[in-house]
């Protein structure tokens, strides 16, 4: 009897855990789906031949990679309402997430474009391709299977950043489970919400090892 | 019938002149040999043949047409969207190889074809299949470029870049990287392709092959030429003892 109570008392606040965490899981992949391609095209950028955009791109990577997120967070959805720009909490968030995680993956897609052997662009200019062509065909493959390890990272890290969202009065996974200690004072809440934060970082890693088992047949 | 000219070649990199002012004139159908010791500006010169490397000043001419034209300290004449469409009568074949490591041998030789010439893929996949045969590597053309020797990947780059079906081919030590057993099979194709009377541009420590294949030897030194003639004349009775102690060097 005792365990049948036990056992709903798990499901319920599983649920509740889990229903509070929806919005999060918006976020990342609203997170995930606009900074992989952005940071790209910024990591182009910024190993491009005109200094101006190489200039642009560090000083963003510099001050995003340099200051806290918590921080950015609070910029984008309190600093901002100061100079009249009144964001939802999720937007500011979505905003916040996409500008900082970009600034990260940029680095790490520079860092991947870079190790590519110059041969590789040479073959590819000695075969009459274009920069956009090289780019495309030849370069970013290769760099985007080399980066796969370091994007999991934060594919990871992601995950349990957006348990910050909770400062700007949105509700995620970790509150709900407070809101249940609070209630009841035991442990069980937060033991499912580290289960819970388990089970989708395991996933993620599944995922990426799919992702990197298929472009290893080379 | 010339196919590249090349006038006062100057490149420097940094305060290091490596191209003093170089000249030579290519005929089609003409196989010429490069040697000299190391460091000489023999990659450089090659490098300049397909804008790979900028000249500082000089002139090049493709079949007759300005390749780049340069006044010391001035743009070049020539446009860059021009450059590159004579830039495609130029194949080039590397010492590493560089060929694309995730693509298979067959997708190595149509990438540029149907990307570049907008080659119908069809099309495409029967020439590079042809070409496979050619260079003898028909039942390799599903293999990863990490699969092969290197003697393959060499003839495999070799099929990629008449795959754009150029009229002059370069070769920057085409062998230098290969055990010496796998060097046999990528001169035997270079042969072939000098029997077909391709225009080939070889820079090389193989003395055999400059000796029976090359129609003249170039001998570079200290960025001018100092020699280019037939190669017997050079390898057997040199004007410069310069050549004659390198020829001693690398025929032991
Ligand atoms: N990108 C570069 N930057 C600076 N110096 C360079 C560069 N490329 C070549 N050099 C220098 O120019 C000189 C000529 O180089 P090059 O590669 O043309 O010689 P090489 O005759 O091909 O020699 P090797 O037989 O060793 O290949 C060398 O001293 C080399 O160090
Ligand atoms: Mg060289």
């Amino acid at each position: 009897m005792i365990m049948d109570n036990l056992a709903q008392y798990i499901i319920d606040s599983a649920l509740f855990i889990l229903k509070g965490g929806i919005l999060t899981v918006e976020l990342y992949f609203v997170t995930i789906l606009f900074s992989i391609p952005l940071g790209i095209c910024f990591a182009l950028m910024k190993i491009s031949r005109y200094k101006l955009l190489r200039e642009i791109t560090g000083f963003y990577t510099w001050v995003f990679r340099g200051t806290p997120l918590l921080l950015q967070l609070f910029f984008t959805y309190y600093g901002l309402a100061v100079v009249g720009i009144t964001l939802q909490p999720f937007s500011a968030a979505a905003i916040t997430f996409v500008v900082n995680y970009t600034a990260y993956l940029t680095e790490i897609y520079r860092a991947g474009i870079e190790s590519i052997d110059r041969g590789q662009h040479e073959a590819a200019h000695a075969l009459n391709m274009n920069y956009f062509q090289t780019m495309r065909r030849i370069i970013l493959p290769q760099a985007v299977r080399r980066t796969i390890p370091p994007t999991c990272n934060e594919a990871i890290n992601l995950v349990k950043d957006t348990a910050l969202v909770s400062v700007i009065g949105m509700s995620d996974l970790l509150i709900s489970a407070k809101e249940i200690f609070a209630r009841d004072f035991v442990i069980i809440p937060f033991i499912i919400a580290a289960v819970i934060y388990l089970v989708i970082t395991t996933v993620i890693v599944y995922f990426f090892r799919k992702i990197e088992a298929r472009y290893s047949i080379y | 019938m010339q196919m590249l000219k090349a006038e006062n070649i100057i490149k420097s990199f940094g305060s290091h002149r490596v191209l003093n002012s170089v000249s030579l004139e290519i005929n089609k159908g003409e196989v010429i040999a490069v040697i000299g010791p190391s460091g000489s500006g023999k990659s450089t010169l090659l490098r300049c043949f397909n804008g790979l490397e900028e000249i500082d000043s000089g002139m090049i001419l493709i079949e007759n047409e300005t390749f780049s034209c340069k006044e010391p300290g001035m743009k070049d004449t020539v446009k860059h969207g021009a450059k590159r469409a004579m830039q495609k009568k130029i194949g080039m074949v590397f010492q590493n190889f560089n060929l694309f490591p995730h693509r298979t041998v067959l997708e190595n030789i149509i990438e540029a074809p149907v990307t570049v010439n907008k080659m119908n893929k069809k099309e495409a996949v029967q020439m590079a299949e042809l070409l496979l045969e050619k260079v003898g590597l028909a039942d390799k053309k599903n293999s990863y470029p990490s699969k092969i020797s290197g003697g393959q990947k060499q003839r495999v780059a070799i099929a990629r870049a008449l795959g754009m079906n150029p009229d002059i081919m370069l070769f920057d030590e085409p062998t230098s990287a290969l055990d010496p057993e796998l060097t046999g099979e990528v001169l035997k194709t270079m042969t072939d392709l000098a029997r077909e009377k391709m225009t080939m541009f070889v820079v090389t420590h193989e003395m055999r092959f400059a000796a029976e294949i090359a129609d003249r030897i170039i001998f570079m030194d200290d960025g001018i030429i100092l020699a280019d003639d037939k190669p017997d004349k050079i390898l057997t009775s040199p004007d410069h003892f310069r050549i004659k102690s390198f020829i001693e060097k690398v025929g032991q």
